[in-house]
This record gives structure tokens, C-alpha cells and sequence, in this order.
């Protein structure tokens, strides 16, 4: 359904399969018995994506025909975007796509096996330990303090889903040969789309829409403030999806653009001379894994920060006037 | 002046003057997080945490004009 929306407003990225992700992705200590609900969400996983890459195989041929005339010499800003921007990959039209759902599998997999230790009441160990630390983490830092303490645990659930997808999806980017489906501004408003849904969900639900409208302008404010007051707060309604969008796809994109400009000193000096070359390829791989190694610190903070401000967010609409 | 030197021209400026914001900014934002840890060291878990969010959203910021100047150097 989102996939389909996302298919109309993007023209020219592809639209990836933003799936109901809070549905299939029950972290460990929320699900007792997991099982026969895999299947379903598989399933919903796949059909959209299936969708999504029809329309997606549409754009791409269009898209490839117009950058193969745009520039006329590859040059090194042609190079670093062919590298960072979106890809057909093995008879795929859109290399996030791909990852995207790889991405989505993961995580729903992930989780499974983690429940599994779980089984018979026992105490959890392994990877049911590590998943159960983290959603208590969610729960008890980021959930409860900023929603409240019911509401807190309805909402923990997506923000799980949100935060292991966006780390998953960072992580399995640091693989060369790979693409980080979140350095794909569609991918990343899909992401902040479904969390808009839940701002709303969360404010429209406690009291109603006009409830929920109201409830946008803070109380106790002088009549001639009213119009303004009223247009901002509108007005921040979508910019803080946007802001969430266009800061996941920032942070991720600048990581990957600096590891293959950093990488792509080597054959650009190598063409001057092979020596030079050669010479600056212990320079190069030594900064790129540095740079890889920041990518994963800002993976984690990314992730985090997206849970927490959806969090804050969702605080902020369930319980106003706070 | 060819559109295109300048518009390359602005995205480099551009960049310098996002990162004199962004660095600026962040820069403030680790000076008062160390203070505060030397003022009282058993605080240090929630500065800590405080410190990480707010450098995450300068940063941000600092990415959308990052975003601009790379729109203006592709196209």
C-alpha cells in the first residue's frame, strides 16, 4: 500500500517495498509464539516488492539512457555517482531495491531465531540475549521516558523495527559489492513515511482528528499569535519527516562517497603514473577502512537518533501539552 | 562566466561555509559536554547520551546544505 503511494510521488528514483514493517518484525520479549506469522509478512515482503520493481524497470532503462548521455567522458564525478547512486544488479533493476528487501528478510529472520531461545520458558541465550537487550534498551530509554508508559509499549515494536532495519541496512553497506539501501532517498522517505503514519496514528487515535488538530498549537497562547502559530505547527507536521528523510540519507550517502573518492585516488593517480599509483594505494585502503570504521559508529548513532526523534515525536502528538 | 564554473564555484563555497557552521556548532557542543563531565564525572553516562543525539541533528543540518552543494557540482 505505502509502496504504491511511494511508486506516485517519486518519478525518478525507484519506489522500494516500504512493507508494514511493525507488523512482521515482533522483537523477542514482545512475541510468544512468532512462528506461523513469518510466513505472512514473507509473503506481504515479497508481493510489493514485485510491484515495486515493475515500476522500478520502467524508470531505470530511462534513467541509464540519460546518464549515459549526459556527460561525455567518465570523470571522476561520474564514477563516484555511478558508485553511490542506484544500479540495475543481477537482473535486478535497482541494486537498494534488492538490498532493501535483503535488508527486511534479515531482520524478520534475525528475530525469529532469536525468539527461538525462547522456547519451553527458558531463559534466553545467544542471539535471544543480545536481541532481548536491545529491545529493553528501546523500551526503557527510548520509548517509555518520551511516549509514556502504556503508549510506550504499544509504539515499542515499530521502533525496533526502525532501529534494527536502519542498522542492519548500514551494516550489510559496509561490504564492498554492496549498497546500502538507506543511501537511496526513497528508501529513507518510505522509512519516514511510516513513521508520519504512526505520529499520526498516535495522536488521531487518543483524540480523534479534530482532537489531534487541536492539539497541534500549544495551549495558553494569545488569540493574535493564532494564525502563525497554526501555520508552523502545519508546517512542522512534514518537516519533521523531512528532516528525518534527508539526514538518514545524508549520512549515509557522505560515508559512501568519501570510502570511493578515497578509493578512487588510486587508479585516477595511477593513471598519471603507475608509481604514483601504486604509492598511494597503502594511503588510500588505510583512510578507507578508517573511514569505514567512522561509517559504522555513524551507522549506530543514525539508527538511534531516528528511533529516538520518531519517539519524541510520537510523545509529542500522544501526549500534548507535555 | 560559464554557468557551470560558477555553479561549481558555489558548491565549493558552499561546502566550506556548511562545515564552518556544522564544525563551529559541534565544536561548542564538546566543549560544554566536557565541562559538564569535569564539573561532575559521575554525570558522564547521560552527557554522554546528550551529547551524541544533539551532534546527530548539527549534523544533520549541516548535511542538507551538503546536500545542496552536491546538487549544484552534479547538475
Amino acid at each position: 500500500m505505502s509502496a504504491l503511494l511511494l511508486a506516485l510521488f517519486l518519478q525518478a528514483a525507484p519506489a522500494p517495498a516500504t512493507t508494514p514493517e511493525p507488523a512482521p518484525a515482533q522483537p523477542a520479549a514482545e512475541a510468544a509464539s512468532p512462528a506461523p506469522q513469518a510466513e505472512t509478512p514473507a509473503a506481504q515482503a515479497h508481493a510489493p516488492a514485485a510491484e515495486a520493481g515493475a515500476a522500478a524497470g520502467v524508470h531505470a532503462p530511462e534513467a541509464a539512457a540519460h546518464a549515459g548521455e549526459a556527460e561525455a567522458a567518465e570523470g571522476p564525478a561520474e564514477i563516484i555517482f555511478h558508485h553511490v547512486m542506484d544500479q540495475p544488479f543481477m537482473g535486478f533493476s535497482s541494486k537498494h531495491l534488492v538490498f532493501l528487501v535483503l535488508v527486511a528478510v534479515l531482520v524478520i529472520a534475525l528475530s525469529q531465531i532469536a525468539v527461538r531461545s525462547y522456547r519451553g520458558g527458558n531463559v534466553p541465550h545467544g542471539l535471544g540475549a543480545a536481541v532481548e537487550s536491545l529491545v529493553l534498551f528501546i523500551r526503557d530509554e527510548v520509548a517509555e521516558p518520551n511516549i509514556g508508559h502504556d503508549d510506550g509499549r504499544k509504539f515499542t515494536p515499530l521502533l525496533c523495527s526502525f532501529f534494527s532495519f536502519i542498522l542492519l541496512a548500514a551494516l550489510l553497506g559496509l561490504i564492498p559489492g554492496s549498497a546500502t539501501s538507506t543511501g537511496n532517498i526513497a528508501v529513507t522517505l518510505g522509512l519516514a513515511t511510516v513513521s508520519f503514519i504512526a505520529q499520526q496514528y498516535a495522536g488521531i487515535s487518543k483524540y480523534g482528528v479534530a482532537g489531534h488538530l487541536h492539539n497541534l498549537v500549544p495551549p495558553g497562547m494569545p488569540v493574535l499569535l493564532l494564525p502563525i502559530m497554526i501555520v508552523v505547527e502545519v508546517l512542522g507536521v512534514f518537516t519533521k519527516p523531512f528532516a528525518l528523510t534527508v539526514r538518514l540519507f545524508a549520512n549515509m550517502l557522505a560515508g559512501h562517497m568519501v570510502i570511493t573518492t578515497l578509493l578512487l585516488l588510486i587508479p585516477l593517480l595511477g593513471n598519471l603514473h603507475w608509481l604514483a599509483g601504486v604509492a598511494v594505494t597503502p594511503i588510500s585502503l588505510v583512510l578507507s577502512v578508517f573511514i569505514m570504521l567512522l561509517e559504522l559508529l555513524v551507522a549506530f548513532i543514525q539508527a538511534y537518533i531516528f528511533t529516538l526523534l520518531t519517539a519524541i515525536f510520537i510523545g509529542m502528538y500522544a501526549h500534548p501539552a507535555h | 562566466m560559464d554557468p557551470k564554473g560558477l555553479a561549481y564555484l558555489g558548491a565549493g563555497i558552499g561546502a566550506g561555509l556548511a562545515i564552518i557552521g556544522g564544525g563551529a556548532g559541534i565544536g561548542r557542543l564538546a566543549a560544554s559536554a566536557l565541562e559538564g563531565i569535569a564539573r561532575q564525572p559521575n554525570a558522564v553516562a547521560d552527557i554522554r547520551g546528550a551529547m551524541i543525539v544533539a551532534a546527530g541533528l548539527i549534523e544533520g543540518v549541516t548535511f542538507f546544505a551538503l546536500i545542496v552543494t552536491i546538487l549544484l557540482a552534479i547538475k
